[in-house]
C-alpha cells in the first residue's frame, strides 16, 4: 500500500498506483480544495507543490509522488494566511473561486523561487493557470501586493 | 423552506469506502450545514422568510440567487443589511435551497429560482430593500414594547435598537431573547425606505462573504460532494446528439476491479464504479454501437455559417418582427442612400471551470432523493427531478451548491445530467456523483448559436440615420432551452433578439427581426446573451456609417443618443478616461457603445496587429451605469471579468462541428485567454441614480466591435465575421 506525505502526514492509500494523483487527493483523501478542471495540463486548477514545485496534480501517477512532498492548498499554511491568501482578500480577487486554489498553488511557488518577480516574471510564471471568470488582473495585482508586504 | 450556509467549515467525516485509511487530513465529506440544526443551537429567532437573528446577536440573511461568481451571495444580503441597518461583521449569508416561488422566486424570471441574465439585483433589491425594512421594525416594535415608550421614540443604530431619551438599548441578539416579539407591524411603504443619502452598506465596498473560503479552496462545489457509500458514475455519451446506444459489449469493462455496474441510458451508456478512476478506466474498455438515425448527423458548422449569410441576403425569407418603429421598409425603399453590411459569430462554448457534474442518493422508496447542483435554477432541477422519479417536489431534498462559473451553462443541463444521476441511484441503491470530463463537456456543450446579421441604413443629406433594419438569422435558443416558454412567445426569442431594438439611438423607422433558423445542436445563452452578437453586428456597422457620413465615430453616435442622457454620460466619460483617437505609434482605438439590457456602458479598445496579422488588445477602457452600483467593487471585478469573456470569444472561441461531432475536446483545442493574453483594464462607474441593474453580463457586448472598430481604423480592414483574432482581409 503506497505511502504519501501530504501537508506534513504520513498517509496510506489503496488506490493504483497508475491512479493520477489529483483523484488520489480529491476522491481518495478527501482533499477537495485541489480542482479537477481539464485533466490534460491545460488548465492548472489541479495545481500543487512536489517538494516545493508547482505541478499538475492530473499528470502525475500515484506511484510518482510516493517518497514526495506534497502539499495542497489545504496545507499552503496553518491558518490559511499564507501572505498569498491574506492578498487575496485584499485585492478581493476570486470570482467564481473554482480556478484559485491552482492559482494561489503557482503563485506561491513563483514567490519561493523569487520573492520579488517583475509584472513579466508574474505574467511568465502565471501562463498554465485559466481562469474563465477572468480574475487575472486581480491575480497578478495580488502576487504584486503579497511580494511587497510579505 | 431549506437552506444552507455555504461557507461553514467542514465536518471531517470519514467516508466508509474503506479507502481512507486517516483521519488526520479531515476534509472531505460535504459541507452542506443545516440552518436548522444551528438555529437552534443558537436560540435563533425567524424575523421573516429572509431574515433570522440569534441571541449571540449573528444576523443570518437568505439570498435566492445561485452564487457562480458574480458576487450575489454578498450583494443581496448586502440590500437587506442596509434596512435591517445590520452590524455588517455579524452578518452571515444563507442559500436558499428551495421554497416557495411566492417568497423567493425571482419578480423578473417568472417568480421562480433561476440565476440568469443579470437579473438578481434587478428583481431582488426592492424586495430585499422590505424584507430588511420589516426586520427592522418588528426589532423596534419588540423593544418598544418592553421598554414601554412610544415607537416613535425608538430608532436603530447598526446591530443595536436605541431609545435615545433613556438612554437605553438593546443589541439584536438581546432584543430577539425578549419573552415576546411584535412581529405584527404595519407594512413597509416607499417612504419608509432610507433615502440615498442615508446609505451606509449599499454602495460600500465590503469583502465578499465568499472570499475568505475561497482563498483557503474551502468552498465546496458539486464535483467536491463525498457520501458515505457513494459510488462514481462516468458516461459514454452519444457522439451525435439524438443517438442512442443500440449494442453495448461490456465484458472487458465490468472485469475492472471495482466496476459496480454498466447501465445503458438514453443518450449514454454509465459505467458506475466504486471509484471515479475504475469508472473511467471501465470506460475506455466499452464498446458501444450508437444508432445512427439523428437528423443532427448531417450537422456541419461551416456549411451552416453560409446558410445563415444567405438567409440573411434573402428578402424573400420569412422574418419574425422584434421591434418596430415607424416604417423601416418603406423608409428604406425611398432613401437615396443606404448602406448595408453583413456580420456573423460562429458557435462558443461556456468553458466554465468547474466541468458538469450531479450528485444524488435517492430514497429507498425510490419516490424522493437527496440531490447536490450547482445550477442556476432550483425551480427547475428541482422539477425535474421530480418529473424523473415521478414524485412531488416536496420529496426533493435540494442543495443548490456554489458553481464554478456558470455564464448560461448551468440553466437547462438538469434535464440530462441530475436525470441521469437519479436514474443510476436509484437503480444502484447507493448515492451516486456522475461527472463529466472536461472532453464530455466540450463534446456535449450547448453552445452560444451561430448567427448572421444582415444591416440596412438609409442616410439622410446631413449624414443622419432616418431608417435602419437589423436582420438576425439564428436558430432560436429560447425553443430548445424552454418548449414550454416558446409555445406563448409568438416567435419572440430574447435571448437571441434582445439589444437589437436599439432603444437607446434616436432612429425614427427601425425594423429588427428574426430569421428563425433549424437547430443544428444543442444552444443556450452564453455570457452577454443575445446583446453579445447583436451589439458586435450593430456597433461595427455605426463606425461604417460614421465612414460613409464623413463623421468621426464619438460625434456620429452623439447625435443618435441626442435624447439618451445615460449613454451620452458614458461614451463621453469613456472617451474621455481613453483619450480616444490617441493610440500611440502601431496602435488604434476602436469605440462601442453597447450596454446590457437598462445597464448603459461604452468601451475603447488600443489595438496592435502584428506581421502575421495576429490581433492584440493592449488597453481596455469602459464606462458603465448600472443605475447604482450595489457593492461598486465587486460590479468592477465583473465588468473586467466581461470584458475579459468578450474579448477571449472574439479573439480565438470558435466551436465548429462535422458530421453532428463536435470537432474541439479540450482547452488545448478550445483556449480562452490567459494572463499574458489580456490587456490593461480600466473602468469607470458613472452612475445615474436610476433602479439598481445587472452586472454580469456588461462587459461582453462592447468588446467585439470595439476591437473589430480599433482594427479598422490601424489596418483599414473591415472584421465583420467573429472570431477575428487573426486579421481577415
Ligand atoms: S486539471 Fe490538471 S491541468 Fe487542468
Ligand atoms: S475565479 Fe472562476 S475560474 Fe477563476
Amino acid at each position: 500500500m503506497p505511502t504519501l506525505t501530504v501537508n506534513g502526514n504520513a498517509v496510506d492509500t489503496n488506490a493504483d498506483p497508475q491512479t493520477p494523483l489529483l483523484w488520489v487527493l480529491r476522491e481518495h483523501l478527501g482533499l477537495t480544495g485541489t480542482k479537477f478542471g481539464c485533466g490534460v495540463g491545460s488548465c492548472g486548477a489541479c495545481t500543487i507543490h512536489l517538494d516545493g514545485e508547482a505541478t499538475f496534480a492530473c499528470q502525475v501517477p500515484l506511484e510518482a509522488a510516493v517518497g514526495h512532498k506534497i502539499t495542497t492548498i489545504e496545507g499552503l499554511s496553518p491558518n490559511g494566511d499564507h501572505p498569498l491568501q491574506r492578498a487575496w482578500i485584499a485585492e478581493q480577487t476570486p470570482q467564481c473561486g473554482y480556478c484559485q486554489s491552482g492559482q494561489i498553488m503557482r503563485a506561491a511557488a513563483l514567490l519561493a523561487a523569487n520573492p520579488k518577480p517583475s509584472r513579466e516574471d508574474i505574467i511568465d510564471g502565471m501562463a498554465p493557470n485559466l481562469c474563465r471568470c477572468g480574475t487575472y488582473p486581480r491575480i497578478a495585482r495580488a502576487i504584486e501586493r503579497a511580494a511587497q508586504e510579505g | 423552506m431549506t437552506y444552507h450556509k455555504p461557507n461553514l467549515s467542514r465536518r471531517a467525516f470519514l467516508a466508509t469506502s474503506g479507502a481512507l485509511s486517516v483521519a488526520v487530513l479531515g476534509g472531505g465529506l460535504v459541507s452542506v450545514f443545516r440552518d436548522a440544526a444551528e438555529a437552534q443551537d443558537l436560540g435563533r429567532s425567524e424575523i421573516n422568510a429572509w431574515v433570522s437573528i440569534a441571541r449571540n446577536g449573528r444576523v443570518a440573511i437568505r439570498y435566492t440567487s445561485g452564487e457562480m461568481g458574480q458576487g450575489v451571495s454578498t450583494s443581496l444580503p448586502l440590500v437587506l443589511a442596509e434596512e435591517l441597518d445590520a452590524d455588517w461583521s455579524m452578518v452571515d449569508a444563507l442559500q436558499v435551497d428551495q421554497g416557495p416561488p411566492a417568497t423567493f422566486g425571482n419578480p423578473l424570471i417568472n417568480n421562480i429560482l433561476y440565476t440568469a441574465g443579470s437579473l438578481s439585483i434587478a428583481g431582488y433589491f426592492d424586495r430585499m430593500r422590505r424584507a430588511g425594512a420589516t426586520a427592522r421594525r418588528v426589532l423596534v416594535h419588540s423593544a418598544a414594547a418592553s421598554w414601554r415608550v412610544p415607537v416613535g421614540e425608538v430608532t436603530t443604530e447598526p446591530g443595536f435598537v436605541v431609545h435615545g431619551r433613556s438612554r437605553r438599548r438593546m443589541s439584536f441578539g438581546e432584543v430577539v431573547a425578549l419573552p415576546q416579539l411584535v412581529t405584527d407591524v404595519p407594512a413597509i411603504t416607499d417612504a419608509d425606505l432610507k433615502p440615498r443619502e442615508q446609505w451606509r452598506l449599499i454602495g460600500s465596498d465590503v469583502g465578499r462573504l465568499d472570499v475568505p473560503e475561497k482563498a483557503r479552496g474551502a468552498i465546496t462545489y458539486s464535483i467536491d460532494v463525498r457520501l458515505p457509500g457513494m459510488v462514481y458514475a462516468a458516461q459514454l455519451l452519444a457522439p451525435v446528439e439524438g443517438e442512442t446506444p443500440t449494442v453495448t459489449t461490456d465484458t472487458d469493462a465490468r472485469a475492472v476491479p471495482g466496476v459496480v455496474d454498466i447501465i445503458p441510458l438514453r443518450n449514454a451508456v454509465a459505467v458506475v464504479a466504486e471509484t471515479w478512476e475504475a469508472a473511467l478506466a471501465a470506460r475506455e474498455l466499452l464498446k458501444v454501437e450508437w444508432s445512427n438515425t439523428s437528423p443532427f448527423r448531417s450537422t456541419d458548422s461551416a456549411a451552416e455559417l453560409k446558410e445563415l449569410a444567405a438567409a440573411a441576403a434573402d428578402p424573400a425569407r420569412e422574418a419574425f418582427p422584434w421591434e418596430t418603429r415607424g416604417d423601416a421598409r418603406a423608409a428604406l425603399r425611398s432613401s437615396a442612400r443606404v448602406i448595408s453590411a453583413d456580420y456573423s459569430t460562429e458557435y462558443v462554448y461556456h468553458a466554465q471551470m468547474e466541468p458538469l457534474a450531479a450528485v444524488a442518493a435517492v430514497d429507498a422508496d425510490g419516490k424522493g432523493a437527496e440531490v447536490w447542483l450547482g445550477t442556476q435554477s432550483q425551480t427547475v432541477s428541482i422539477g425535474i427531478a421530480a418529473a424523473v422519479l415521478q414524485t412531488t417536489p416536496d420529496r426533493i431534498r435540494f442543495h443548490a451548491m456554489q458553481m464554478g462559473g456558470g455564464f448560461g451553462r448551468r440553466t437547462f443541463f438538469a434535464r440530462d445530467l441530475l436525470r441521469d444521476a437519479l436514474l443510476i441511484s436509484k437503480q444502484l441503491k447507493r448515492p451516486v456523483k456522475l461527472m463529466w470530463t472536461r472532453e464530455d463537456d466540450v463534446k456535449n456543450g450547448w453552445f452560444r448559436p451561430a448567427t448572421a446579421h444582415r444591416l440596412e441604413a438609409a442616410l439622410d443629406s446631413n449624414g443622419d440615420v432616418t431608417a435602419w433594419r437589423h436582420r438576425v438569422v439564428s436558430a432560436s435558443i429560447l425553443a430548445f432551452a424552454m418548449p414550454d416558454n416558446w409555445a406563448k412567445a409568438n416567435n419572440r426569442d430574447f435571448l437571441v433578439m434582445e439589444g437589437a431594438e436599439s432603444a437607446d439611438y434616436a432612429i425614427p423607422n427601425l425594423i429588427a427581426e428574426h430569421v428563425i433558423a433549424d437547430r443544428r445542436t444543442r444552444v443556450a445563452a452564453w455570457r452577454g446573451i443575445g446583446w453579445g452578437p447583436n451589439m458586435f453586428a450593430r456597433e461595427c456597422f455605426i463606425d461604417e456609417l460614421a465612414a460613409a457620413a464623413n463623421a468621426d465615430p464619438v460625434a456620429f453616435r452623439r447625435r443618435l443618443l441626442r435624447n439618451n442622457e445615460r449613454g451620452l454620460r458614458v461614451l463621453d466619460a469613456v472617451v474621455a478616461i481613453s483619450k480616444f483617437g490617441t493610440a500611440p505609434q502601431g496602435r488604434a482605438h476602436g469605440l462601442s457603445f453597447a450596454g446590457y439590457k437598462e445597464t448603459r456602458a461604452a468601451g475603447v479598445a488600443e489595438v496592435s496587429v502584428d506581421g502575421e496579422g495576429r490581433v492584440r488588445v493592449h488597453r481596455f477602457w469602459a464606462a458603465v451605469d448600472p443605475g447604482v452600483a450595489v457593492h461598486p467593487n465587486n460590479l468592477l471585478a465583473q465588468v473586467e471579468g466581461g470584458i475579459i469573456f468578450g474579448l477571449s470569444g472574439l479573439l480565438q472561441e470558435r466551436i465548429t462541428i462535422a458530421g453532428g461531432e463536435v470537432q474541439q475536446s479540450n482547452f488545448y483545442d478550445y483556449e480562452p485567454l490567459r494572463i499574458g493574453d489580456i490587456p490593461q483594464i480600466e473602468v469607470q462607474i458613472v452612475e445615474s441614480g436610476a433602479a439598481p441593474t445587472g452586472a454580469g453580463e456588461i462587459g461582453v457586448p462592447m468588446t467585439g466591435a470595439a476591437v473589430a472598430n480599433a482594427i479598422f481604423a490601424l489596418t483599414g480592414r473591415r472584421q465583420r465575421q467573429m472570431p477575428f483574432g487573426q486579421v481577415r482581409s
